[in-house]
């Protein structure tokens, strides 16, 4: 099996060690993984602004260097949504890129849903020393049921405690362009989620998307919360966050 | 379109850092989102007590409206036959300031100088109080929530809790002053006792009141008859005492048949209050009869557009199944942060941000299909399944293809897109925005303040790592 590693723009430019992760947790599948070179931004900024003539144009070129995977593998919830939910409206009447965007949407998985739905192997070698909360985030919960996933994959770390927290399935207040748009907004609604969090008492908190893990990090830490680690789940995974 | 010379839609921006900002608004909706939603969860629970199915009876309920929706006109013509034929007169408003004609010249035709008022959301979009006042006509919200915000001189903040922004200080204060007595200090205990107050009140206007003006959850075309979904009784008054009763509600409202409406009747109240059913439902059909006990001597629907049949076979049309259950807003992020009034207009939460630029303009109101974190908790729990996010998402490239975005905007998004398109480019710049944003940080692992996303930054630091990017570093790592 030929897997497709497509680390996003956030994370290539945010925090590569998300994509490392993923990475080696691929790797340990026992397949071949490869980074496709071109890969860029899958244009989901364009389309929520509401251009879709940019969108599209990053569609293409996403589809073109995507499609030629056994299966393609994101982490992140949110650019997953963008290909598996986007990519066929935007081309719904495109005899040529219709077609090709509905068999990339088929092969494209959110990380934890094709490592706990596809792969299915256990993670024996993953450790962690702490409790954590998972948020769920709303593209992966409501755009792709990401929900089950993330936790059967955590319960399998050995040291691992999860403590799940008020209103988990509430979104942080990221929404990419709304945050820096409606900042305060955002920062109340972030607010809540950090309350929530707090609630839990866990060491760590966990979730799938780095937009929301940046948003409720850079929260957290200004509201002068030094010791609450803000983590990705594939971090966790890979055991590489210590 | 008349109603956009009230609006304030495009003040939406300032108005929520001020919504964010008011400690007080903010205890007060912290205190009340989580009832909300418990309620529904509770309504929803109650289902499945029943044996029914949320999933497949929303899917039922939304048929209902799209197939009312594909033969409006049918309904509409059905229904003003059959209301006729029960003794009742329809007739039709192109716009807010049709009806408020169209009401005056009734309350003046019957004499009258005092109106009760049961709770009405298109009178709202009508602007229909200042119109009846500036006729000499008193009108008088009967609603409790509605009563408060009259007495304060404000719109309601929600479509089913008008006055939720309020703190019961704040209440206790209109009704000491309203009702010529001393202040008091009041608790949530006294709530009641408040209640009772005005219920007091209310009975007087009830009883003086010679015509009574309600709104209709629903239309039913087979019967001609308004339905109406209450709690507080208020209702039973508004259209039962005053001789003249006025309806006045959305040409969207009508459903076929009784059937149908019991349908709806499953999804409205568990999906807005929790209830299983309301405290009252109400089924008025014509006017009063010989051996009727009560009943106005006169009905009179008036069936109002005010932008609804332009959204008809649009791309838009899906909004117009909306049974205005609230649902949205309670289970909404940004609603939940700023209250209704920062929306500007009649609508608030998610279902507001979709039919206020609909119903006023899109270039009227420019931020509030941005208004919008695309979290999606709105469309998972509407009763009749409106895809709000996607409606808000097409509003959003409506607002492209008109050329009503800031041009920084799209210069920022083309330049970025272009940049994107070019792997190589693209490294170059993800490169040095990676150094720049390592250097800002000094070694902290954060930016504090930050020129290019300053709404970030003001109330959030920005995590940033260790200055080199993905990409670079799996290069790096390839060739060792």
């Amino acid at each position: 099996m030929r897997l497709a590693l497509y680390v996003t723009c956030l994370v290539d430019l945010m925090r590569p060690s998300v994509g490392f992760a993923a990475l080696r947790l691929l790797e340990g599948l026992g397949g071949e993984v490869i980074v496709p070179e071109g890969q860029t931004c899958c244009g989901q900024p364009a389309w929520s602004a509401g251009n879709r003539a940019l969108a599209s144009d990053l569609a293409r070129k996403a589809i073109a260097e995507l499609e030629g995977y056994d299966a393609v593998v994101i982490p992140s919830g949110s650019c997953t949504d963008q290909i598996r939910n986007v990519y066929p409206q935007l081309f719904a009447d495109d005899s040529h890129w219709g077609p090709r965007a509905r068999a990339l949407a088929a092969r494209t998985y959110e990380l934890t849903s094709f490592l706990a739905d596809v792969a299915k192997q256990d993670l024996a070698s993953a450790m962690f020393d702490g409790s954590v909360t998972y948020h769920d985030s709303c593209k992966g919960l409501r755009g792709l049921s990401i929900k089950r996933q993330p936790r059967e994959l955590l319960m399998q770390v050995r040291g691992l405690s999860l403590k799940e927290m008020p209103d988990c399935e509430e979104c942080c207040g990221f929404g990419g362009a709304f945050a820096v748009k409606f900042g305060e907004v955002s920062t109340q609604i972030v607010d809540r989620k950090c309350d929530s969090i707090l609630a839990a008492g866990a060491d760590a908190v966990v979730g799938g998307d780095l937009g929301c893990l940046l948003n409720i990090e850079g929260r957290l830490r200004r509201r002068g919360d030094e010791t609450t680690r803000v983590l990705h789940i594939a971090e966790v995974l890979a055991g590489g966050c210590d | 379109m008349a109603a956009v010379k009230h609006s304030q839609a495009m003040h939406f921006h300032a108005r929520a850092g001020e919504k964010v900002r008011n400690a007080a608004l903010q205890r007060t909706l912290q205190k009340a989102k989580p009832l909300f939603v418990a309620k529904r969860a509770k309504g929803l629970a109650s289902l499945a007590e029943d044996g029914l199915d949320f999933e497949l009876l929303r899917s039922t309920g939304k048929n209902i409206r799209n197939r009312t929706l594909a033969d409006l006109d049918v309904w509409l013509e059905l229904f003003e036959e059959r209301a006729t034929a029960s003794g009742a007169e329809v007739l039709w408003a192109r716009d807010g300031e049709e009806v408020s004609k169209l009401v005056v010249d009734i309350a003046r035709r019957h004499g009258v100088t005092k109106v009760a008022k049961s709770k009405s959301m298109l009178s709202e979009e009508a602007r229909l109080n200042e119109a009846l006042s500036a006729a000499g006509i008193q009108p008088v919200e009967t609603d409790l929530g509605e009563y408060i915000v009259q007495l304060a001189g404000e719109p309601p903040s929600h479509i089913i809790a008008p006055a939720v922004h309020k703190t019961i200080g704040e209440v206790e204060a209109l009704f000491a002053k309203e009702h010529g007595r001393p202040l008091e200090t009041r608790t949530s205990a006294d709530i009641p006792e408040m209640a009772k107050e005005a219920r007091a009140v209310l009975r007087q206007h009830f009883l003086s009141a010679e015509m009574g003006i309600s709104g209709a959850n629903f239309l039913i075309a087979e019967t001609g008859s308004a339905a109406l979904v209450t709690n507080e009784g208020n209702g039973r008054m508004v259209t039962t005492l005053p001789k003249v009763h006025v309806v006045i509600t959305g040409i969207e409202k009508i459903v076929p048949t009784l059937e149908d409406f019991a349908t709806l009747m499953r999804l409205l109240p568990r999906s807005a209050t929790g209830q299983s059913i309301s405290n009252y439902v109400s089924l008025l059909t014509g006017t009063k009869q010989p051996g009727d006990h009560d009943g106005p001597e006169k009905t009179i629907f008036i069936l109002v557009d005010n932008g609804r049949a332009n959204l008809l076979g649009s791309d838009y049309q899906d909004m117009l199944r909306c049974i205005r259950c609230g649902a949205c807003m309670n289970h909404c992020p940004v609603y939940f942060s700023l209250g209704g009034h920062a929306y500007g207009w009649v609508y608030p939460g998610p279902m507001g941000s979709v039919l206020t630029p609909l119903y006023t303009g899109i270039e009227n109101a420019l931020d509030l299909p941005h208004a919008s974190t695309g979290c999606n908790q709105c469309g998972s729990v509407c009763p009749v399944d409106i895809p709000l996010p996607t409606l808000m998402h097409r509003l959003r490239e409506e607002q492209n293809e008109r050329g009503l975005r800031p041009w920084s905007e799209r210069l920022s998004l083309n330049v970025w897109a272009w940049i994107a398109g070019r792997p190589a480019l693209y490294r170059w710049f993800a490169r040095r925005a990676a150094r720049y944003l390592n250097w800002l940080a000094d070694g902290s692992g954060r930016i504090r303040i930050f020129g290019l996303v300053p709404e970030w930054t003001a109330g959030r630091d920005l995590p940033v790592a260790s200055g080199k990017t993905f990409h670079e570093l799996y290069a790096a790592r390839k060739r060792d």
